[in-house]
């Protein structure tokens, strides 16, 4: 694969989200519709207590990914109900054509006292072209299970031959590196499929094997080119990376032909850091997606996505 | 109506000295019976810390079958360890509820996390124990049943059994937490799960009983008993909006055909407070049990079990 970069197409601080928003454009995820893309991703608000609360916001591009034609300046989706899973932030949320709908998985946050969060999926659908969406249920379609403890997060789906398909992440550990520090999580990829995109069944794996222990595998992404499925998720060190450009994110890759057994190979990414730009520390949340029969690759660079999101061109195989 | 005659106070964790992890409460009774003794597994309360904060454990007691006042042991060590970081069952194991599978004993039992906005949050966990229930092992650390759709917080009060070759899981699942006095209160609704293997669950997916406390109507300890054709539910209810004032819990009766629909009436429950004892203010949380041709409820006192729980029999028949 090789991929050509675009650049930062979407600048928060340049944008008059900043007004109602304090920070952030995070994980952006593309719906193709006939004549624009639109991309939903998190954008920051603080509550009383001082800490984030992420909300789902989204701008349309036009199918050059030149222009900004609308955006939005509502509430897509409210935040969860006392005590749900989702009451702390969603991010980030996957949308997906189902007939005539908008479903979208959400990654609802919830706060908890030994440990930062916990999480699970939801699904909300839009009837209105996904201006906005409604939960199905106050409560999540996946969640901790016997051998996924916690932090179930993080759900792409994608239909293949009638089945839907999710990959989303799972917790394997909270563990305190340095003394007086918070706990910091570990996680990696799981794998679940559903004739009905509501009722799930997980594979019980881990399905992308781990580079060394405690590596953090986050956001699979994934999609089928001619016979092959190709993934790209990112990953980093459990500890020290939102400093340390070397064990922040980064993209990981990862092909299969049977939607079963998956290769890891992040040598085939075709796509790399930059140097000295605002994609040079860290790379993270990639989305995939197809416009015009190109495929695109979105993502985050430095600092979480805090300043904006930028796109990728697969130019050869 | 039902006639339960009140036998007294069987066990009081108040008085029971040199366990740090058992200072008070001894809630939700279930029991396990063996040759020579009955075992009541319950939970208890260690004392709390600086913050106010306790930690559930579960716990058992034997009793003579001959005579169940005379308690022959308490357990050296609570049956149940408690979860890693971050795990739904970090912070407690309560209430527990057990069943026999083949060899072994399974524990099913409500894990307790702490949380930010609501102070805690469970899911239902499982243990299995080789040693003769002494204590239980954890096969994963996760819960066997957890949140989903229509059931979003609070899953907890397992009450396991089985019936035709198939395990039938009544439990219950918080609805909304409210705001009273700006603090958060839940709303409880009784649930059903199946399995054939004890492990893998399907939810039911519908309250099993009606309210007739207003639809915020708490439910708890679903306890269904099998006897003369038919399934009887006994479990406690109350407001969850006066219940902090009213002290109020009450015992509440159902029954059914087929364990799917049920018909509730309360008034042939039989069992209400005392005039004075352990528990002339509430008498909550009914397990019922057959011993030796008898039927018998244990049942908390005050305080949802703070100074222990009593023991009434049945006078009659459950039909």
């Amino acid at each position: 694969m090789k991929w050509k970069k675009l650049g930062q197409i979407f600048d928060f601080n340049k944008s008059s989200f900043k007004d109602k928003f304090i920070s952030h454009s995070q994980s952006p995820q593309a719906l193709v519709f006939k004549n624009f893309v639109r991309i939903y991703f998190s954008t920051r608000k603080k509550s009383e207590n001082r800490k984030f609360l992420s909300y789902i916001q989204y701008v349309d591009f036009d199918k050059s990914f030149s222009k900004i034609i609308n955006q939005s300046n509502h509430e897509v989706l409210a935040l969860g109900n006392l005590g749900s899973f989702d009451e702390h932030g969603i991010f980030p949320m996957n949308p997906i054509k189902v007939k005539n709908k908008i479903y979208a998985y959400t990654s609802g946050w919830t706060r908890r006292v030994s440990v930062d969060v916990d999480s699970g999926i939801g699904l909300v659908v839009s009837k209105n072209g996904g201006e906005t969406f409604r939960r199905i249920g106050a409560g999540p379609v996946l969640t901790s299970s016997l051998y996924e403890p916690f932090l179930v997060i993080d759900g792409f789906v994608k239909r293949f031959d009638d089945i839907f398909h999710m990959w989303y992440i799972y917790g394997t550990d909270w563990k305190i590196y340095h003394e007086n520090k918070n706990p910091e999580r570990t996680y990696v990829i799981g794998h679940a499929i559903s004739h009905n995109g509501i009722d799930w069944k997980k594979e019980n794996r881990q399905i992308i094997e781990s580079k060394y222990k405690g590596e953090c595998q986050a956001l699979p992404t994934v999609i089928k080119k001619e016979d092959r499925y190709h993934m790209y998720f990112c990953h980093r060190n459990s500890y020290d990376f939102r400093n340390n450009p070397k064990k922040s994110y980064k993209l990981g890759y990862a092909y299969s032909d049977d939607l079963l057994n998956w290769i890891r190979d992040d040598s085939l990414s075709g796509i790399d850091v930059s140097e000295n730009s605002w994609d040079s520390d860290m790379m993270c949340y990639p989305n995939l997606f197809v416009c015009f029969n190109e495929f695109y690759l979105l993502y985050n660079g430095n600092d979480f996505g805090k300043n904006g999101f930028g796109l990728a061109k697969l130019i050869e195989d | 109506m039902f006639k339960w005659i009140k036998l007294g106070k069987i066990f009081d964790p108040t008085v029971v000295e040199n366990i740090e992890w058992m200072h008070e409460y001894a809630q939700a009774p279930a029991t396990l019976v063996f040759d020579d003794f009955v075992r009541v597994y319950f939970s208890c309360r260690s004392k709390r810390d600086k913050q106010g904060q306790f930690i559930s454990y579960s716990a058992f007691i034997d009793l003579d079958r001959k005579n169940l006042f005379n308690i022959l042991r308490i357990s050296d060590e609570p049956v149940l360890t408690l979860g890693k970081r971050g795990c739904f069952d970090e912070f407690g194991t309560y209430p527990i509820s057990i069943v026999k599978k083949d060899n072994d004993i399974l524990a099913y039992y409500a894990g307790w996390t702490r949380c930010q906005s609501v102070p805690f949050n469970t899911a239902i966990g499982l243990g299995i124990s080789r040693n003769g229930g002494k204590t239980f092992e954890k096969i994963g650390n996760g819960p066997v049943l957890s949140y989903s759709i229509d059931e979003p917080f609070i899953i907890s009060g397992p009450k396991i059994r089985k019936f035709n070759n198939r395990y039938f899981l009544f439990y219950v699942c918080g609805k909304k937490w409210i705001l009273i006095n700006n603090k958060p209160e839940m709303s409880l609704k009784i649930r059903l799960a199946f399995s054939y293997d004890g492990i893998n669950w399907e939810k039911h997916n519908k309250n099993l009983i009606i309210e007739t406390n207003g639809i915020n109507e708490s439910q708890a300890s679903p306890d269904v008993f099998y006897a003369n054709g038919k399934y009887h539910m006994f479990f406690c209810s109350w407001n969850p909006l006066t219940f902090r004032k009213t002290k109020s819990r009450k015992i509440g009766y159902a029954y059914s055909k087929n364990l799917l629909n049920w018909t509730r009436d309360d008034s042939k429950a039989g069992i209400n407070i005392s005039e004075d004892g352990f528990d002339n203010e509430m008498v909550a949380y009914p397990h019922v049990f057959e011993l030796d041709g008898k039927i018998y409820m244990m049942y908390l006192g005050n305080e949802v079990g703070k100074f222990g729980f009593g023991l009434a029999a049945l006078q009659g028949e459950l039909k």
